[in-house]
């Protein structure tokens, strides 16, 4: 594919940075002088990590409703837009929608803001411990059946996706038995829930809405796993898989895609999983990739579909990062009050295109490419306008407004629609709703 | 589509959403815009007009509905050695040999009005029980990943790009299903179908659409993804005025109840979908094929003893809301159920893994009722423990190709699959 005009040195800086985070950054995208200096922003982590506000831990099940976890979810929106630690941003992004947990199953927010924090503290470190801790993760054990998962009644929900889905990936080498095995392997594990009788747990040392793998529940014979064999527990079984090159190759080619918008070719995929491989480097995946001239090409610029979460944080950039109040929408009706219409517009919009935080459509995780050009996805990007509750600052000259929203090189047509609007509102949305806005 | 004039026409044709967009679906498996020669290049028109005035509703059960507890082999010990906590003790008897579970007493009753067809065995061979691989073999009727979808590649050899209402889709993200080279299907979430809800200082939406329609511009020749974009708001914008005709605003929406509700994050129900299914069917413009997915998880691995209950209720409400609301136009609909795949006949604990060959139905009063097809031995599974499948699944389809869509399915399907004479 070959672009009509080449792409422009700015055009292709806040390429570097919608890539590399969730927005363009337009304050920041302003400052840089070039894709490098680009580069070594957003890939910079020396600014503080930020801590997820868990909350106290609910005393049982139903003590918390699941739309709590919209306060979550503002939270995360707030480190989407702000520009620290760029990188860890898309990470935690990319993680989430990899190891997809859904409240719908879940249920308790407070469990998937605890998972949100694991993946969070592992989401730029080692691939294996994020591994490793999200198979024990409580919200993930829930979700994909792992607390029924017992010697003598086997469920295959976790083992199976948990090959499939986040380690070898379909075609990825494994058989129904090796399901069997993995499933095997993974049983016995369960969740200290206050005022259930797993509270029991409590007396073995286990903190509430914590896990332990229980031996009797946990079948301890000999497991044969793609070609392994041994008494596998859930870290023995995962240090097999992790043993397959299939691994690091779907991981790397996976991680390739949602930066660079493209696939990987055959040997580019090779050899990015063998250095993956040898110290499970997420950053030293990440830099490999971007290190990589496919990166900042042409081609992938804009090559990929913008995800309504980007458009909101987007809008919200393009804005000057207005506060958006989610958990507005937790309190009792006030039919008047504007914070909390706009709260409820923005998560009705993401709800009905099925995009939400912390509520993937399924184990698959979320929708991508034309699974987003829908006509009613499309429309609705209007709807994600409601986050902003009064009429957005709007610079007079178009290029400016352009620039707010990280857009430099833009069609004629577009350029011609927004110049003619008069009033500033419609001029924002239009720019909104432009095609270059629909892509990243 | 009438009232479109000869410009627009041509403004729409070859202007399609294949090409090198990745379709990542609802199940994340990419139904990719196949390189060339992948499968048969179609025209508009190649297949004939769609017969309009005739609905095809596809009802997708995704996560692999339980085919052994909805239509259960009541007398089959094996049934129930296999089931010896899941299985279904008071099934609604319908023939002396096989029940439906006693939620879906509405369907019984059709079933004894000779309107529903029970279509059984359905699988195809070396069966995926990846929910990701089975369902894009569903989609696709082919190979899997790289294809149209089986709808899509009929919207191909029909309307093509001039009618983007000829198919809808009900769910939160276009179905890969509806999926063609060069064509496009509307899909929406809801009742409120196409019509934005715009902030209050935004004001009217009216003229904004038909500017966003210019931002796209004419385009032609979509290689890049940008254009490919465009392309799809002009016809989206196309689309609107004409779904709004159609859409009464039986199924309005409310904002605050959808976000803050007690099912906020819940999946929409097959009954809600199927509700807007029948507003668009007894619409003067009725598509010829309704899509419906999203609407439940029946990946029931654990808990099956109470969600797969609740969501059989769901499915016999929301098919009997259909055809009331329909009326006499009901003759005019076939409501058909898809799924990935059916599930193991051993339970393991609390809930089934997946399995194999299934169950499917056909409803309305135009189907012949019956059975169809053969039921698979449960006395001889395969090595994983799971049922043999007795008939292609591709059967399914070419039974409502041919008997209701009125096109060649050998053409669409890639094969001659046998057809079942259950439409009449």
């Amino acid at each position: 594919m070959i672009p009509l005009v080449s792409v422009s040195e700015r055009e292709r800086i806040s390429h570097v940075l919608r890539r590399l985070s969730l927005g363009a950054h337009p304050t920041v995208v302003a400052g840089l002088p070039d894709v490098d200096a680009a580069l070594a922003r957003a890939l910079d982590l020396s600014p503080p990590p930020a801590t997820v506000p868990l909350g106290t831990p609910p005393t049982a099940v139903d003590a918390q409703r699941p739309i709590e976890i919209v306060g979550t979810i503002g939270w995360w929106l707030d480190q989407m837009r702000t520009p620290d630690r760029m990188v860890e941003e898309r990470l935690v992004w990319f993680w989430h929608d990899h190891f997809a947990t859904s409240i719908a199953k879940v249920r308790v927010p407070y469990l998937m803001a605890q998972q949100h924090a694991t993946i969070r503290a592992h989401a730029t470190g080692s691939f294996s411990d994020l591994l490793h801790a999200i198979a024990k993760d409580p919200a993930m054990l829930l979700y994909l059946d792992g607390v029924t998962n017992a010697v003598g009644s086997i469920n295959e929900n976790f083992g199976r996706e948990c090959l499939e889905l986040f380690t070898l990936g379909i075609g990825g080498g494994y058989t129904q038995q090796d399901v069997v095995e993995a499933s095997r392997a993974f049983s016995g594990w369960a969740i200290h829930i206050p005022g259930r009788p797993s509270a029991r747990l409590g007396d073995l040392g286990v903190a509430p809405w914590q896990s332990t793998m229980i031996r009797r529940r946990h079948d301890q014979g000999t497991k044969q796993l793609l070609g392994s064999a041994g008494a596998f527990d859930l870290d023995g079984a995962i240090d097999v898989i992790l043993s397959r090159p299939a691994t690091a190759r779907f991981i790397a080619g996976k991680l390739h895609r949602e930066l660079v918008g493209l696939d990987a070719d055959d040997a580019t995929a090779q050899r990015l999983g063998r250095a993956f491989r040898r110290d499970w480097s997420i950053m030293g995946l990440v830099e490999a990739i971007v290190d990589d001239p496919a990166f900042t090409s042409d081609a992938a610029v804009r090559a990929r579909v913008r995800t309504p979460v980007e458009k909101l944080v987007g809008i919200l950039q393009a804005a000057g990062n207005p506060p958006l109040d989610l958990t507005s929408v937790t309190r009792p009706g006030v039919g008047g009050d504007p914070a909390r219409r706009s709260a409820a517009g923005v998560a009705s919009a993401l709800r009905s295109i099925g995009f939400i935080p912390f509520v993937p459509p399924n184990v698959g995780g979320f929708a991508g490419g034309a699974g987003l050009l829908g006509p009613h996805q499309l429309v609705h990007t209007i709807d994600l306008l409601q986050a902003l509750s009064t009429p957005p600052p709007v610079p007079d000259d178009p290029a400016d407004l352009l620039a707010r929203f990280g857009l430099f090189d833009v069609s004629r047509a577009t350029r011609d629609v927004v110049g003619r609007e008069r009033d500033p509102g419609r001029r924002f949305a239009l720019v909104a709703l432009s095609p270059e806005f629909a892509v990243t | 589509m009438s009232g479109r004039d000869l410009s627009r026409r041509a403004f729409l044709h070859g202007l399609g959403l294949g090409g090198a967009v990745i379709a990542t679906g609802a199940y994340g498996v990419s139904i990719t815009g196949p390189p060339a020669g992948a499968s048969p290049t179609r025209h508009a028109g190649d297949l004939g007009d769609p017969r309009r005035g005739r609905t095809l509703v596809v009802l997708e059960l995704a996560g692999g509905n339980d085919g052994l507890n909805t239509v259960v082999p009541m007398n089959d010990g094996t049934y129930h050695d296999l089931r010896p906590t899941l299985g279904v003790a008071d099934a609604i008897d319908v023939d002396g040999e096989i029940g439906l579970h006693p939620e879906l007493a509405r369907l019984a009753q059709r079933y004894a009005d000779d309107q529903v067809a029970i279509v059984e065995g359905l699988g195809y061979p070396e069966p995926d029980l990846s929910h990701f691989g089975s369902i894009a073999i569903w989609w696709s009727a082919r190979g899997g990943a790289g294809r149209t979808g089986w709808l899509g590649a009929y919207l191909d050899g029909t309307v093509g790009f001039d009618d983007p209402l000829a198919a809808i889709g009900i769910g939160p993200s276009p179905s890969p299903a509806l999926t063609g080279r060069s064509s496009f299907a509307t899909t929406i979430a809801d009742g409120s179908g196409l019509e934005p809800r715009t902030p209050t200082w935004l004001g009217s939406t009216e003229t904004l659409l038909d500017q966003w329609a210019d931002t796209a511009g004419p385009v032609r020749d979509a290689s890049t993804l940008t254009e490919q974009v465009s392309r799809a708001v002009g016809l989206t914008v196309a689309a609107r005025t004409d779904l709004a005709r159609s859409l009464t605003g039986a199924s309005r929406y409310d904002d605050e109840a959808q976000a803050t509700g007690p099912r906020a994050y819940q999946d929409r129900t097959a009954t809600e979908s199927l509700a807007l299914a029948a507003e668009l069917t007894r619409s003067p413009n009725p598509p010829a094929v309704i899509y419906i997915s999203g609407v439940g998880d029946y990946d029931t691995h654990q808990g099956q003893a109470e969600r797969h209950p609740a969501l059989l209720a769901d499915v016999d409400a929301g098919i009997d809301g259909f055809f009331s609301a329909l009326g006499e136009r009901g003759r005019d609909a076939v409501i058909m159920t898809a799924s990935e795949f059916g599930r193991r006949p051993g339970e393991n604990g609390s809930g089934t893994d997946h399995g194999t060959a299934n169950e499917h139905f056909l409803i309305g009063p135009n189907v012949r009722g019956g059975r169809y097809g053969e039921r698979p031995s449960l006395s001889a599974l395969d090595r994983g423990g799971n049922l043999v499948h007795t008939a292609d699944f591709r059967s399914l389809y070419a039974t409502v190709l041919e008997g209701w869509l009125d096109v060649d399915a050998e053409d669409l399907l890639g094969g001659d699959f046998e057809r079942f004479e259950a439409l009449r």
